[in-house]
């Protein structure tokens, strides 16, 4: 039996929702990329807080995969974290990740967001800090940005 | 009992020979009193103690030689502290008054860890330093004693600066323009093609050249025609060409007439003072080259000798008052912006004319609107000696149709609300504005001011670029926050804006008024806390001018990428105060990969970003463009470039002896064109941020020089 013709078949409903299980898939999917770079500094400090590096990040669905790389820091890293704040400000971390305990080296990890944290990232207000030794506080930072 | 330091000894053994006998006089007579009626000792002079200063060279060895020097010599990063530098800004001046300018401004990153006392101890040493006499009374924060009276001037201090030979006055070279022809109204009016009689080359500010023999078809050919090294110091030049002459401001307030075919120098005059102080640009009119001086005096050379004509007072230079670019000379008045207007004093923060013949003040703007203006409620209620800022530090433009003079003003001091004792509310005019005016009668005709209370050390005092547009007659300018604003030149009236770099200072610009909300944290902002914010304290864009490049109706702006932390400190309330008031760190611009580096194109009727070609390096030059579709740009790592106007590809590109800085000029000779640009060193902001970002980038900390390009001449 034929379904009446203003009723979409149910080939064409499952289409249409894996049409939308993509959409969202992909709505909640992406590539990141962050530079890192010193935290502000001084003339009295640059000499002391040193350091760069670049961080890749894809979101697949809510869990979000970071790895990187990262050279000349002043002292060994003593730990890596997300963080919450729009470009440029300053705000509370929201995971942390794995990090050579070196002056360079690598960083990776896993979060999982909260539906808030993967629109902070869309807006892009999450960035990345290595502690190290000598800067406790924070060595070098960077926002992650669409990769283009 | 403790130690005498050495170094003081012998400096006081040193100092006492050449202590003037007056002085010495005056102390053995108060001595004699002091016996004769109370039988106690000789306290000596109330200056500092020996043991002060040692302390002092302790704690400016951690906290000060970073930037000025171990030897307070002045490093890039920050100004020397002794030597006739020193004295003829602080001379005049109390101990107390120098205190509490080091307390409310140094270091600039920051003083939680220094007390007064500490502040108190570092003031000992820079006085001790520049030949102060020590004594056995303890210098403190409220001493107010002339600084100059206890110094002995030919004592140990300049002798620690170098050891060059007194500093030569007046006409050093002389020598004589041939065939000088004056240069009048209507031809700054409707320059040459061939000269670049003024910065930015004529009276709209365009910085273009209607040259083209060196277009984008041969540019890559250029080469080295001469080089004219100059005097150390900082630097940012903008060389004048006229009639076959380039007439150069060096450091020291040293001009010169070069041959601009050769480089042969034709006449050298030294105005004094001979310091390191930075002079962007001179003037050229009738038959005189009008000068202005780091210490606030305009004078008159004879275009052809280089003899002094006349010279006048602008302000008082021991008030703090100096001058940083020079004037322009409109409508036959000589008009010259003032800087320093940073402390609580009586003086106002004025713009001025002047009579081109005899230095005569015709009239004056002050910039800051006293409490009997109309508009001088928009200072909450300050007592007008509290009211500070609003400096003419660049060059303005000039409309001769309109007769109307476009300058920007700098901010209020100082930096943040809280430090100035006012709110965000407090707008402050006609701080941070463009002010438009009548050159005959130095009133106001229209205003606009593009941030309100500005808070964060981002002025908006660049070029007005003049631009017609059609029936349209534009001002455009960017500031600091990076924002290209366009304007009506003759009623003021708001016509739209760009974003050039990342800003977030504001939630909002109103596309109708352009009146800015800043963001609520910098609304609130209290003393003592962090407030992050883009563009820095370099810009978005400072003083390296952009040219309009009429052919393809485009600005090409170089802009930087940076951004900084800032934290407002208490200022007090006193006459002689005042300041900047902040500490503040910096930062690489999110977004911008770190490059500080951009040049961004902008159609002028539409404000879209045609093209833009951002790099590391940080560009110290400003922008020219030619009628051979090039725009010409330098950068701090020693770069000078050619790039195609319509797209910015690098056409040519030279690497030259130190950081390339200055205002780069075109011009021809005998039907040859040129391109001549200067490098340079010092600046503040622009060169103190690139320093501590992007330390990587090196280059001889001198240098100072003009490069002159041609292309080879055809057989």
């Amino acid at each position: 039996m034929k379904l009446p013709t203003r009723f979409p078949s149910l080939t064409a409903l499952c289409l249409l929702a894996s049409a939308a299980v993509i959409a969202a898939a992909s709505a909640q999917s992406g590539m990141y990329r962050a530079r890192l770079s010193e935290v502000p500094v001084t003339p009295q400090t640059y000499r002391t807080i040193t350091g760069v590096g670049e961080v890749f990040a894809t979101l697949d669905d809510s869990t979000l995969s970071l790895t990187g790389t990262y050279q000349g820091m002043s002292s060994a890293a003593s730990a890596a974290h997300v963080h919450n704040a729009p470009r440029a400000m300053n705000g509370p971390p929201i995971g942390a990740l794995e990090v050579t305990p070196a002056p360079s080296g690598e960083l990776s990890g896993s979060l999982e967001l909260t539906a808030a944290q993967v629109e902070a990232l869309r807006n892009e207000a999450l960035y990345i800090v290595i502690h190290s030794e000598n800067n406790p506080g924070g060595e070098i930072r960077g926002w992650l940005l669409p990769r283009e | 009992m403790k130690s005498i330091n050495p170094k003081y000894t012998a400096r006081l053994a040193g100092t006492s020979r050449l202590f003037s006998a007056t002085v010495l006089g005056g102390l053995l007579l108060a001595a004699c009193s002091q016996q004769d009626s109370s039988n106690t000792v000789d306290p000596g002079p109330r200056t500092y103690t020996t043991a002060q200063a040692e302390t002092g060279a302790e704690l400016y060895a951690a906290n000060c030689a970073t930037c000025h020097g171990a030897e307070l010599q002045g490093t890039p990063l920050g100004p020397l502290l002794s030597g006739e530098d020193f004295l003829s800004r602080w001379g005049t001046q109390t101990p107390a008054a120098l205190i509490s300018n080091i307390q409310t401004n140094m270091p600039p990153g920051g003083n939680e860890n220094l007390e007064q006392a500490d502040y108190v101890n570092i003031t000992a040493h820079i006085l001790a330093t520049n030949g102060m006499i020590p004594g056995q009374v303890a210098l403190t924060a409220d001493s107010a004693i002339e600084i100059a009276a206890y110094v002995a001037r030919t004592g140990a201090a300049p002798a620690r600066q170098r050891s060059e030979p007194e500093a030569p006055q007046g006409l050093v070279i002389e020598g004589t323009v041939d065939d000088y022809v004056p240069l009048t109204d209507a031809m700054l009016e409707d320059p040459d093609p061939a000269d670049w009689p003024m910065i930015r080359r004529d009276y709209y500010a365009h910085s273009y050249s209607p040259l083209d023999q060196i277009n984008t078809g041969n540019v890559e050919d250029l080469r080295l025609e001469w080089v004219w090294s100059m005097k150390d110091g900082d630097s940012e030049p903008a060389p004048i060409v006229y009639n076959g002459v380039i007439y150069l401001i060096n450091p020291s307030n040293i001009v010169q007439a070069l041959d601009a075919a050769t480089g042969e120098l034709i006449w050298e005059h030294h105005s004094g003072p001979a310091n390191r102080q930075d002079m962007r640009n001179i003037a050229i009119y009738n038959d005189k080259v009008i000068q202005a001086t780091t210490d606030s005096r305009l004078i008159a050379l004879d275009a052809r000798t280089g003899e002094r004509v006349w010279q006048t007072v602008v302000a008082d230079v021991s008030q703090g008052f100096v001058n940083s670019s020079g004037p322009i000379v409109a409508d036959g008045k000589i008009i010259q912006g003032q800087a320093g207007c940073a402390r609580y004093i009586e003086a106002n923060c004025y713009l001025t004319a002047h009579d081109a013949n005899t230095g005569e003040r015709l009239w004056e703007f002050n910039t800051i609107a006293q409490s009997d203006n109309p508009d001088g409620d928009t200072w909450g209620g300050l007592e007008d000696i509290f009211r500070a800022g609003g400096e003419t530090w660049i060059t303005g433009s000039y409309d001769p149709e309109l007769k109307l003079t476009y300058w920007g003003t700098a901010q209020q001091k100082p930096w943040a609300p809280p430090s100035r004792h006012l709110t965000i509310n407090d707008v402050g005019l006609f701080t941070n504005a463009t002010i438009a005016i009548d050159v005959d009668t130095g009133e106001l005709d229209w205003h606009f001011q593009h941030v309100p209370a500005e808070a964060l050390d981002l002025d908006e005092v660049f070029e007005r670029v003049l631009v017609d547009r059609g029936d349209q007659k534009l001002v455009l300018s960017i500031g600091k926050h990076g924002i290209l604003w366009k304007n009506d030149r003759e009623t003021g009236e708001f016509l739209g804006y760009t974003e050039t770099v990342f800003q977030n200072a504001f939630t909002d610009i109103d596309a109708e008024t352009g009146l800015v909300t800043y963001r609520e944290d910098i609304q609130n902002a209290q003393l003592d806390q962090w407030i992050p914010v883009c563009p820095s304290s370099t810009g978005g864009k400072d003083w390296h001018s952009m040219t309009y490049h009429e052919p393809t109706g485009t600005l090409i702006a170089p802009l930087s990428q940076t951004c900084l932390e800032n934290n407002a400190r208490e200022v007090a309330l006193v006459e002689g105060g005042g300041g900047l008031a902040s500490s503040r760190r910096f930062f690489e611009m999110p977004g911008s990969d770190g490059n500080m580096g951009k040049l961004g194109a902008y159609n002028v009727d539409t404000l879209e970003e045609v093209w833009k070609f951002e790099q590391r390096a940080s560009y110290h030059t400003g922008t020219v463009s030619t009628a051979g579709n090039l725009v010409f740009a330098g950068d701090l790592d020693r770069y000078f470039r050619a790039h195609d106007v319509e797209n910015g590809d690098v056409l040519w590109e030279v690497r030259l002896g130190t950081s390339v800085q200055g205002h780069p000029i075109v011009f021809a000779v005998d039907g040859k064109q040129y391109i001549g640009v200067t490098t340079a060193l010092g600046g503040s902001s622009p060169r103190t941020v690139p320093r501590v970002i992007a330390p990587e980038i090196q280059h001889p900390d001198n240098g100072n020089a003009l490069y002159v390009f041609s292309l080879p001449d055809q057989d």
